[in-house]
């Protein structure tokens, strides 16, 4: 980011209050903040190259500005949501515990 | 020309908030992980709990005799590990999802507020104290994992944490099958108070710790001719609230008070609700809350405040499931505030016990109004807190 695109204010991005601890390794708590994000931005970059193929298909030719300006209809959103929903069920998924 | 002036529209403080295409998948993904975690995994919990925790427990003669003890039996295994974990992020990523384009339209944001704090274009107005004491249990902790909460100024005139807050919260509901939209709350409970009190018709209403209003404005379309009035501690979330509110052309004032000890004058309101409120602050203030909207009502006046469901009206698992915010959601005071009766607080506040309720209504958005009508018989109950229903607690004056 460039000076002039810093915002005048920048906001706080760590909470106020103990974190706590799930695992009894705390690396593993950090270890799922990696995680957690890198999958976050899987969903980012498809949603990214879905909005690419939907603006070749209906015009041939994509701009990043034509990307920017895109804004799904009901029914693409909700391909969408199926969609992330699927990819998180499939990565988050608990093994079955042991009786 | 005046008349043309006065019908150019009031601008809305929530255009100026323009994420970018990543920014806005971002936000759907981590909405959509927050249903991962509170409605998959936490079913797969319960599986796990019945299934396999508690027959275990039971084997070996040590059945849970309260919701400490299926903690403890719970902490340690890996489905709670996980759905803790992921609960966890998906809270927090909520407003960290939500912070750069806020930060961008800020400048935009706070003139906008300013402006229309002057000019009150719809008829509301801003009421703000200079050197407000904002009680500690505000800002000691973020809570909800958001960070600065409803209170902290990051610059002057600032509505940062209003916008923070409000879309940050958007995400978080984003795809929860019954918060599809703010507001939900108050129109169910305007639903009600209108179903069971015909001729109900405040001349005034006061909702207390407001936030940015959306669980206000309902009310004010359901009892038009109330004088609408909304308090919070936070300055910048009012500033927000009350720009807002001027966009919606919905006269509301709101001033910064505390809840516990407000100015207005003894039996000013007809009527006072609250939402998501008082589990937040400590029981001690509790008290005072309520003592506070028994001097403020008027004679027939009625309080109603939408919290969790108190630790007696519902099952030991169930009391695992909600008081899990405690420390992990920064919501230090939800497990005693639980552990308190609705009936009690509200009567020891001076109302009279047989004035007082406590029960769950169904959200009006959702249930259908035939639906609605067996309920008002009694035929039907609402489904529980949370999951098409709201709990809420209150007395009549």
């Amino acid at each position: 980011m460039s000076e002039a695109d810093r915002p005048a204010v920048v906001l706080p991005r760590v909470t106020k209050g103990k974190r706590p601890s799930f695992f009894e390794d705390r690396s593993l708590d950090q270890m799922m903040t990696f995680i957690i994000e890198l999958s976050t931005e899987v969903g980012v970059m498809r949603e990214r190259l879905d909005t690419v193929e939907r603006l070749l298909d209906s015009q041939g030719s994509v701009t990043r500005a034509a990307i920017e300006a895109y804004r799904p209809d009901a029914k693409v959103e909700a391909e969408r949501n199926a969609w992330r929903d699927e990819f998180l069920k499939r990565v988050y998924r608990m093994h079955p515990a042991e009786q | 020309m005046a008349a043309r002036a006065e019908s150019v529209a009031v601008p809305n403080i929530e255009e100026l908030f323009q994420p970018t295409h990543d920014e806005r998948a971002r936000q759907s993904m981590v909405s959509m992980l927050r249903k991962r975690a509170i409605i998959d995994l936490r079913a797969e919990l319960k599986r796990d709990y019945e299934s396999r925790v508690e027959p275990a427990l039971r084997a070996r003669d040590a059945a849970p005799r309260n919701w400490r003890d299926i903690e403890r039996a719970m902490e340690n295994e890996e489905s709670y590990r996980f759905y803790s974990t992921l609960r966890y992020h998906a809270q927090e990523m909520c407003y960290l999802s939500v912070q750069p384009a806020v930060e961008r339209a800020l400048p935009e944001m706070i003139s906008l507020a300013k402006d229309l704090a002057v000019r009150n274009p719809s008829g509301g107005s801003l009421r703000l104290a200079p050197n407000f004491e904002v009680p500690r249990y505000v800002t000691v902790l973020d809570v909800h994992l958001a960070p600065g909460w409803v209170a902290t100024e990051h610059t002057a005139d600032d509505v940062a944490q209003g916008a923070v807050v409000g879309f940050g919260g958007k995400v978080f509901t984003g795809q929860h099958p019954y918060r599809k939209r703010a507001g939900v709350v108050a129109e169910s409970i305007a639903h009600w108070l209108k179903a069971t009190r015909p001729g109900f018709a405040p001349r005034r209403l006061l909702d207390m710790a407001t936030t940015n209003g959306k669980n206000l404005l309902p009310y004010k379309t359901a009892f038009p001719q109330a004088e609408a009035h909304g308090i919070d501690c936070g300055a910048p979330v009012l500033r927000y609230a009350h720009a807002l509110a001027e966009h919606e052309g919905i006269p509301v004032h709101f001033s910064q008070q505390n809840a516990e000890h407000t100015d207005f004058p003894d039996g000013h309101f007809d009527l006072i609700v609250s939402s998501f409120f008082l589990h937040e602050i400590p029981v001690k203030a509790t008290r005072k809350v309520l003592r506070e909207c028994y001097r403020l009502l008027a004679p027939g006046g009625v309080m109603v405040h939408m919290e969790l469901p108190d630790e007696a009206s519902v099952s030991d698992y169930e009391n695992f499931f909600w008081n899990w915010d405690t420390i992990n959601n920064n919501e230090p005071f939800y497990t005693s505030f639980r552990e308190q009766e609705p009936i009690a607080l509200c009567s020891e506040a001076g109302f009279a016990r047989d004035k007082c309720f406590k029960l769950t209504i169904p959200d009006a958005a959702s249930f259908g109004e035939e639906r609605y009508a067996k309920f008002l018989r009694g035929e039907i109950a609402s489904p529980a807190h949370g999951s098409g229903g709201w709990f809420v607690m209150g007395a009549e004056k």
